[in-house]
């Protein structure tokens, strides 16, 4: 079956390798094309494995060091180091991002967050300055759009309440967003339906039957 | 224009433009008293007009270079400029919000010290009123001139060698411009050397646009022609500034 053109979609060919001028990994020659559409993906590696790296090239932000690559769908990269400014409170920002109405949204997904808008951004603990960005971020969505969202380990200082409330989320408003997660699962039973790998130099994708479906299973796989 | 929002919340915010509306508006009135008023009060109104330009040349060059230079520095530095490069907005409309975000805050500043040299140092008489109204018009956009393409400098600067360098650099070509090339006149006068010659040639001839003596000493409005042939050198250096900006302006940190 055919998705829609409407569809957000990225598409990763063999031979694409990303790295700062040197390999850092590469999809396998012998490797199909990876395709991922709507909903969320997970992406996992051990530390410096090249998480980050694949992101920002994906998003355009870097280039590769060969190979190619297709995004159809507007991108939003959400790197682990982006912050703003520490004197603006949580809801001037969401405020300058975001429309009327996607605010007065944003806000009530902030209160059940229990996120204090009025706080500067700057007093804010680590969690809750990753829940700004990824307010920004969710909010930032179009309506009846294609967005591929890139996000790079939002989970980091988030309390597992408020992973949950985005986890859930992402369930319901996965019509036209694709996402990328990557992050380092800290519980087992965590579900990953798709999830993209980088291991031993090399980026693999395992999806529908290949998958673990759960964290448990495929930790001891990454090296 | 998600950081042109952005930037303006942040400088609101950030509160410190209270203190550059009270410097353009509240010092222009204040200080002229300082002048032996009592003796001779004709000295109050050019000393106000004085005052008035002096804080607004003050205030940019130290507050609006210093936070544009910021400004690029952090969009560089906090992955806002990734963000937004990511999601389709290219590095030079980047450029273009902050520094629009920054002209937001002058223009007014412009507005004020105008109004208070046309409402608070307003010559009586007609003929010499419609002369300083023209004087100050003319000054306003050749000031505008000068320092909107400084300010976009400072912004790129900022975004590829952090704040302090963002803000030096600008700094120094606005002081050299206005006061350094004047001592490099007299060297030149002093001693032949071509090499001085060439360095006076290319440097930016801002002092051409402080009009302030013109206000003080009530020389009147430049000559139309004068004045469209600064406006035309001008928007030349502004065009060349504006260029080594685009090209130095870098959304994303390097690495």
């Amino acid at each position: 079956m055919s998705l829609p053109e409407s569809t957000p979609r990225l598409e990763l060919s063999p031979g694409l390798s990303i790295g700062y001028g040197e390999r850092l990994a590469c999809i396998d020659e012998q490797e199909g094309n990876i395709v991922l559409e709507g909903g969320t993906h997970y992406l996992l590696a051990r530390n410096g494995r090249g998480k980050t790296t694949l992101l920002r090239t994906l998003a355009g932000v870097l280039n590769p060091v060969d190979g190619k690559y297709q995004c159809r769908g507007r991108c939003q990269l959400l790197s682990e180091d982006l912050t703003f400014d520490r004197e603006l409170p949580a809801k001037a920002i969401l405020k300058a991002f975001l429309s009327k109405d996607k605010y007065a949204e944003a806000i009530e997904l902030a209160e059940t967050l229990e996120l204090d808008v009025a706080k500067p951004y700057g007093k804010l603990s680590t969690g809750n300055k990753r829940k700004v960005a990824l307010l920004v971020a969710e909010f930032s969505v179009q309506e009846r759009g294609q967005d591929v969202m890139l996000l790079d380990e939002p989970f980091t200082g988030l309390d597992t309440f408020s992973r949950e409330v985005f986890q859930k989320r992402w369930q319901e408003c996965r019509d036209g967003v694709l996402r990328l997660v990557s992050c380092h699962p800290d519980f087992d039973s965590m579900e990953m339906g798709s999830c993209m790998l980088i291991s031993d130099g090399k980026i693999t994708h395992l999806s529908g039957e290949d998958a673990p479906q759960r964290w448990g299973q495929l930790k001891s796989q990454l090296n | 224009m998600q950081l042109y929002r952005l930037t303006l919340a942040t400088i609101l915010q950030r509160k410190v433009w209270i203190v550059a509306v009270l410097c353009v508006f509240l010092l222009p009135v204040l200080l002229p008293y300082l002048t032996p008023h009592e003796i001779n009060p004709s000295l109050i109104e050019p000393a106000r007009a004085q005052t008035a330009w002096v804080c607004l040349w003050v205030v940019s060059i130290a507050w609006l270079f210093f936070q544009a230079a910021r400004f690029g520095d952090d969009t560089s530095r906090s992955g806002l400029g990734a963000y937004f490069l990511s999601s389709g907005v290219s590095g030079l409309s980047q450029m273009m919000q902050i520094w629009l975000a920054c002209l937001s805050f002058l223009l007014p500043l412009v507005a004020i010290t105008v109004a208070v040299c046309l409402i608070g140092a307003m010559p009586a008489e007609s003929s010499q009123a419609k002369m300083w109204i023209a004087t100050n018009l003319q000054y306003a956009a050749l000031y505008l001139l000068v320092v909107t393409p400084l300010m976009m400098l400072a912004v790129s600067a900022g975004s590829r060698f952090g704040s302090t360098i963002g803000y030096l650099i600008p700094l120094c070509l606005s002081v050299y411009g206005i006061y350094g090339v004047g001592y490099l006149a007299m060297m030149t006068e002093v001693q032949s050397n071509v090499l001085l010659d060439w360095i006076y040639v290319i440097s930016p001839h801002y002092h051409l646009a402080d009009l302030t003596p013109r206000l003080v000493f009530k020389h009147g409005s430049m000559l139309s022609s004068e004045f469209l042939q600064l406006v035309v050198y001008f928007a030349g250096i502004k065009l060349v500034l504006a260029m080594i900006s685009t090209f130095t302006f870098q959304p994303k940190a390097a690495g």
